[in-house]
């Protein structure tokens, strides 16, 4: 019986196998491979690998995601703290209320969201046309289709996530902890800075590694609130795919993503198991 | 005190853009301005009327309800191995089946397309299906997995000791105790499926357009409050969601906290 169970596993194993390792090895191998006229020709040629390395466009392209990834990383980080640190304390009897606050933007489309955020930030959007209607305003501010907009929304967008890691690990902190270092003459403050926080770090370490893995790999906020003008990686790769066509080289900025995915990913996998098992 | 002004300004600003979608659809002005222009359900009727959008919705409930229930089988049979077994290498198998969760979606998109094409299956409806099931059904061994590991295992051998087949004893004891998780799989796989955009972005056609599709397709072109009725009208079904993994699993259990 008990090596019957393990079969239970079967029918997922072998789709994953089928419809998600195999096509993933396939990108990997036309991403080494070249296209002449639209029509793939399989090699092993790193050519691709190489233009997206040595051109200035692509380089700043790649610094310019890791960099709006840092900035959302490092303000969901500020904004998600004290939403977990109160969720984590609370025993106001709105606490499902709250939780629902916080998962149901995972639930409403991010289109919707990018739509929520178009409507607020465009040059004619409630906050700019408003404040011009009101004359408090000569013309509008450029709020949207620029890194601030981008930022402002991706930070909307995964800030959910970030709140869920840091949850977990401030929920586990023993209260007798911080009980014992006031008793002992701590203020709360120095409580806070001296046994909280260190005791978070397994979940600031953890979200920050989600956060900033979903921030770089996201392309529908960039391309509707970006509006095409604020360039990242995974918009470099929809349009090698879809509109340009040209697969190997779409395949290999994809590889360039995945590389990078994986090794965060892989960090965040260590931390948690030791930290926060069975926490999202 | 300021802890409590600044969470409260955190929440607003998570709401914000779902409050303002909702507003916006209820409008009458082309462009919403506060104060609102009027009271109006003229972008609503335009989303009922629109063919395009109708098939939209059709396709996404459909394409919701064969994902929900194929990864919730696939799934839940999967947890089981995963919470009970003493195997060696369960913690890789592990991450390897939750991975489809962790690995961006446009990765997994972008390869699927290129396998579907090589293959001669792009744009099909099986294959829109089929990705759907591989990225919904980690969220169900996640939620599945939390309450399994709840379980006494001493039911279900009490119910084999009284004489119970271990196949009826899982399906009579077990399945009663972790149904929550189950059902709270089935519901949050229905919500990812039916709001999915990225991976379904790269496996649709024109013909078979999921509606977080059609609604992209048509903020491309055009701003009107069309778009937020379409809108208002998701993040009512979402709500609706939620509340029902709130119902059955505890909305603490589900988010582990």
């Amino acid at each position: 019986m008990r090596g019957a169970r393990v079969l239970l596993l079967g029918p997922y194993v072998l789709l994953l196998a089928v419809f998600f390792v195999a096509p993933l090895l396939l990108m990997l191998a036309i991403s080494f491979s070249r296209q002449s006229y639209g029509q793939l020709e399989w090699a092993f040629t790193p050519q691709h690998y190489v233009h997206f390395f040595t051109d200035a466009y692509y380089l700043g392209v790649l610094g310019d995601t890791l960099w709006l990834g840092v900035l959302t990383t490092a303000v969901s980080l500020l904004l998600g703290y004290p939403l977990a640190y109160h969720l984590a304390l609370t025993r106001s009897r709105a606490k499902p209320l709250l939780i629902v606050c916080i998962l149901s933007p995972l639930l409403v489309g991010i289109v919707i969201r990018c739509y929520g955020w178009m409507i607020l930030l465009a040059d004619r959007g409630l906050i700019n046309e408003t404040l011009v209607q009101h004359g408090w305003l000569a013309k509008p501010l450029p709020l949207m289709y620029n890194k601030f907009g981008v930022t402002v929304a991706l930070v909307h967008v995964f800030l959910p996530f970030m709140v869920l890691s840091l949850t977990g690990v401030l929920k586990r902190i023993e209260p007798q902890l911080i009980e014992a270092s006031q008793t002992l003459g701590a203020s709360p403050r120095r409580a806070f800075f001296e046994v909280t926080l260190p005791l978070s770090l397994p979940g600031i370490l953890a979200g920050s590694l989600l956060v900033f893995s979903l921030a770089i790999s996201s392309f529908v906020v960039p391309i509707l609130v970006g509006g095409f003008k604020v360039h990242v990686l995974p918009m470099v790769v929809y349009e090698q795919v879809l509109s340009v066509f040209d697969w190997p080289f779409g395949a290999a900025n994809a590889f360039v993503l995945l590389v990078i995915s994986v090794a965060l990913i892989a960090v965040y996998i260590k931390v948690t198991e030791r930290a926060l098992r069975g926490i999202v | 005190m300021i802890l409590k002004t600044v969470v409260g300004l955190i929440y607003a600003f998570l709401l914000l853009p779902m409050v303002v979608v909702v507003l916006a659809a209820f409008n009458a002005g082309n462009y919403f301005t506060f104060p609102p222009q009027g009271f109006s359900l003229k972008w609503f009727a335009n989303f009922f009327q629109r063919r395009e959008f109708m098939q939209a919705l059709r396709l996404s409930t459909e394409l919701a309800v064969w994902t929900a229930l194929a990864s919730t089988v696939i799934g839940t049979a999967a947890a089981i191995p995963l919470v009970r077994g003493r195997f060696r290498g369960r913690d890789l198998l592990n991450a390897f089946v939750t991975s489809p969760l962790l690995l961006p979606q446009i990765l997994t998109g972008v390869a699927l397309l290129q396998f579907y094409t090589l293959f001669k299956m792009q744009a099909s409806y099986a294959a829109l299906l089929i990705g759907h099931i591989v990225v919904t059904t980690p969220y169900v061994i996640r939620t599945v997995t939390a309450t399994l590991t709840h379980f006494d295992l001493a039911l279900e051998e009490a119910a084999q000791s009284l004489g119970a087949h271990p196949v009826r004893a899982f399906f009579e004891v077990t399945l009663g105790v972790i149904k929550p998780g189950v059902v709270a799989g089935a519901i949050f796989a229905f919500a990812i499926s039916f709001d999915n955009f990225t991976l379904s972005l790269f496996l649709t056609s024109s013909k078979l357009t999921p509606l977080p599709i059609e609604l992209f397709a048509y903020l491309k072109y055009s701003f009107d409050p069309t778009a937020a009725a379409v809108s208002a009208f998701a993040i009512g079904v979402a709500l609706v969601l939620v509340l029902g993994i709130a119902r059955f699993m505890g909305l603490e259990e589900f988010t582990g906290f």
